[in-house]
């Protein structure tokens, strides 16, 4: 019966998400009408009638749109999980996807890239390596301090790393060409999902979405770390092993996140407050409905940041933006779902 | 080790860092016995419950659980033979009842395993034995402190053990939430179910015992009979305090005594 009703609710959140994706392939500066996208589909699926729009629309829907669409749902999907993990890891609601570091890191990584090379796989790579070597230095910190394994070691070791990353950042700011490297970094850390190819939104969705299929399938196990450790553990799991694969999974999918977008703040925190306010707290739920309404909530945000200015205002400044009153609006009734 | 024993501790040594806390701990717990564990703050109770799960390690010395030594046991092991019920406590996230009652499963299911129908009948049948089940949908943060602990008692059901390791159950409730648990107790060890219970009142050991281990200075000074063990000599030597003992129908009764 429990099963079946957070099925449905699943479902409705799918639904939506596949409404608003379908919406925002359709709607821009050149808009399409509904029954020309039906026949496009039906000539790209089932080799039906070809039209002469096809070839632009070619361009506008494959390589413009869906990339841009793709990637909001990946991004929102994976720091929601990423959020909803850490809160329950940390036992703390007011954790976000960056307590470790991993966004310091990887936004320090980035700009090293642009200061250094002109190469963009040269910025992902350094994105994506210094987002883990944060984590660990975190890590590092939290065990050096004591050999307790304790969760506040390691959220000081995180404060720390991220201090340290955040202060690289700026060094590397500093030196950097005022005229153009230091513009392209400011922009790229305001967020940004503009940069988003196919073939490259493809291949970083495979580490994303194994990434947040591992976080779903540890989703029972957070109700349990949410106990404490000695608790979880006296219930029979391996709080190290569960902890160690939430940090991996959720770094991954973190650090892709800058990797393809740059910094896209409040996603990880607002939106498990908002199905926890909705569904209650129970993870087996909580973390594949957040992927759901992330991906939603990035992408109506990007949709805005598309279509309602003149400009297009980078999307990490946007979430902000809407994500603070939401998260004043829904702080009063989401305290009901935590003590 | 003796046959029949379910818990059996052997020379177990422990200290955090120089602070010497066990000292040579021997004793054993056998099927459908309630032990209460009794003696003074920091004399070591808490610690070696930790050692007994294994969330802590001994420095020297060997506790056997259902014959096998848990150092070579893993966590869902021991789970599956010995259920721990901490004192009642607030978590960060309001669960409901019926989840926290079914985290005692989740050890049970496999890694991408869901929980089943049978999951949640053994849930709700655990919460109708702990006299429940009209809680199941209620908010847990919103319970009263005994309510919670009889939450915590049920969820330690659902883990289909049936011996049951209980940290001051009746720490910060009111008396009469203090009665209503320690009549469950000795309804459940009725039915054949074994506990060890660590407390502070010498009382409730006599009332609900049918053995009584004291430590003081990490050390065990006295286990037996509760009537046996807990009696005026004891109080005054562990507690530093005067007490008498009266009878009460077929129950002893610890009266404490002011010295002024």
């Amino acid at each position: 019966m429990k099963n079946f009703k957070a099925l449905g609710i699943i479902g409705s959140a799918l639904a939506v998400l596949i409404i608003i994706t379908i919406v925002s392939l359709l709607w821009g500066q050149y808009p399409i009408d509904f029954s020309t996208f039906i026949g496009y589909l039906d000539f790209k699926l089932f080799g039906g009638v070809e039209n002469d729009t096809y070839t632009l629309l070619d361009n506008i829907i494959l390589q413009i749109r869906l990339p841009r669409i793709l990637l909001a749902i990946l991004i929102g999907a994976s720091l929601a999980v990423s959020g909803a993990s850490f809160q329950a890891m940390f036992v703390n609601p007011l954790v976000s996807p960056g307590i470790l570091g991993v966004l310091a890191g990887a936004s320090f990584g980035a700009a090293l890239g642009m200061l250094i090379s002109e190469q963009w796989y040269i910025v992902q790579a350094l994105a994506f390596i210094f987002g883990f070597v944060a984590v660990g230095v975190a890590v590092l910190v939290g065990s050096m301090v004591t050999n307790s394994r304790s969760t506040i070691m390691l959220v000081l070791g995180g404060v720390i790393s991220g201090s340290l990353f955040t202060a690289l950042l700026s060094v590397v700011k500093y030196v950097a060409d005022p005229y153009s490297t230091l513009p392209a970094i400011v922009y790229w850390l305001m967020g940004s999902l503009t940069m988003a190819d196919l073939s490259g939104v493809l291949y970083v969705s495979i580490p994303m979405l194994l990434s947040i299929a591992g976080m779903i399938a540890l989703s029972k196990y957070f109700d349990l770390l949410s106990l404490g450790d000695e608790e979880a553990k006296a219930l029979g799991i391996n709080v190290s092993l569960v902890r160690f694969c939430a940090i991996i999974l959720a770094t991954l999918a973190s650090s892709l996140s800058v990797v393809m977008a740059g910094m896209i703040g409040w996603v990880g925190l607002i939106i498990p407050h908002i199905v926890r306010m909705a569904v209650g707290p129970s993870h087996k739920l909580l973390i594949p409905l957040s992927a759901l309404v992330g991906a939603i909530f990035l992408l109506l945000a990007d949709s805005i940041s598309r279509l309602a200015f003149s400009v297009e205002i980078p999307i990490g400044i946007l979430t902000s933006l809407i994500g603070i009153p939401i998260f004043i609006i829904v702080l009063k009734n989401a305290r009901a779902a935590w003590n | 080790m003796e046959l029949n024993s379910i818990i059996a501790i052997k020379d177990l040594h422990f200290a955090y860092s120089k602070n010497k806390i066990l000292d040579g701990i021997n004793f054993h717990i056998n099927r459908g016995e309630v032990v209460s564990l009794l003696g003074p703050n920091g004399c070591g109770k808490s610690t070696l419950i930790k050692l007994m799960l294994k969330l802590i390690h001994a420095n020297s010395g060997e506790i056997w659980l259902n014959k096998k030594n848990i150092k070579k046991a893993t966590h869902k092991e021991i789970a599956s033979h010995v259920a721990y019920i901490p004192q009642y406590h607030n978590v960060p996230f309001n669960y409901s009842v019926l989840e926290m009652v079914m985290m005692g499963r989740v050890s049970k299911l496999g890694f991408f395993g869901m929980p089943s129908k049978k999951d949640y009948d053994i849930a709700h049948e655990a919460m109708r034995k702990i006299g429940i089940e009209s809680l199941a949908n209620k908010a847990f943060g919103q319970l009263s402190g005994g309510q919670k602990q009889m939450v915590l008692l049920a969820r330690a059901f659902t883990q289909e053990v049936d011996t049951f390791i209980m940290d001051e159950p009746v720490s910060g409730l009111d008396y009469g939430n203090q009665i209503r648990l320690l009549e469950t107790i000795s309804t459940l060890s009725d039915q054949g179910y074994t506990f060890l219970k660590t407390t502070h009142y010498p009382d409730h050991a006599l009332m609900v015992s049918s053995r009584v281990v004291v430590m003081n200075g990490g050390k065990i000074i006295s286990n037996g009979n509760p009537k046996d063990v807990i009696n005026p000599d004891m109080i005054s030597s562990v507690y530093g305090v005067e007490a008498d003992f009266i009878e009460h129908g077929e129950h002893t009764r610890c009266i404490p005594v002011f010295k002024t």
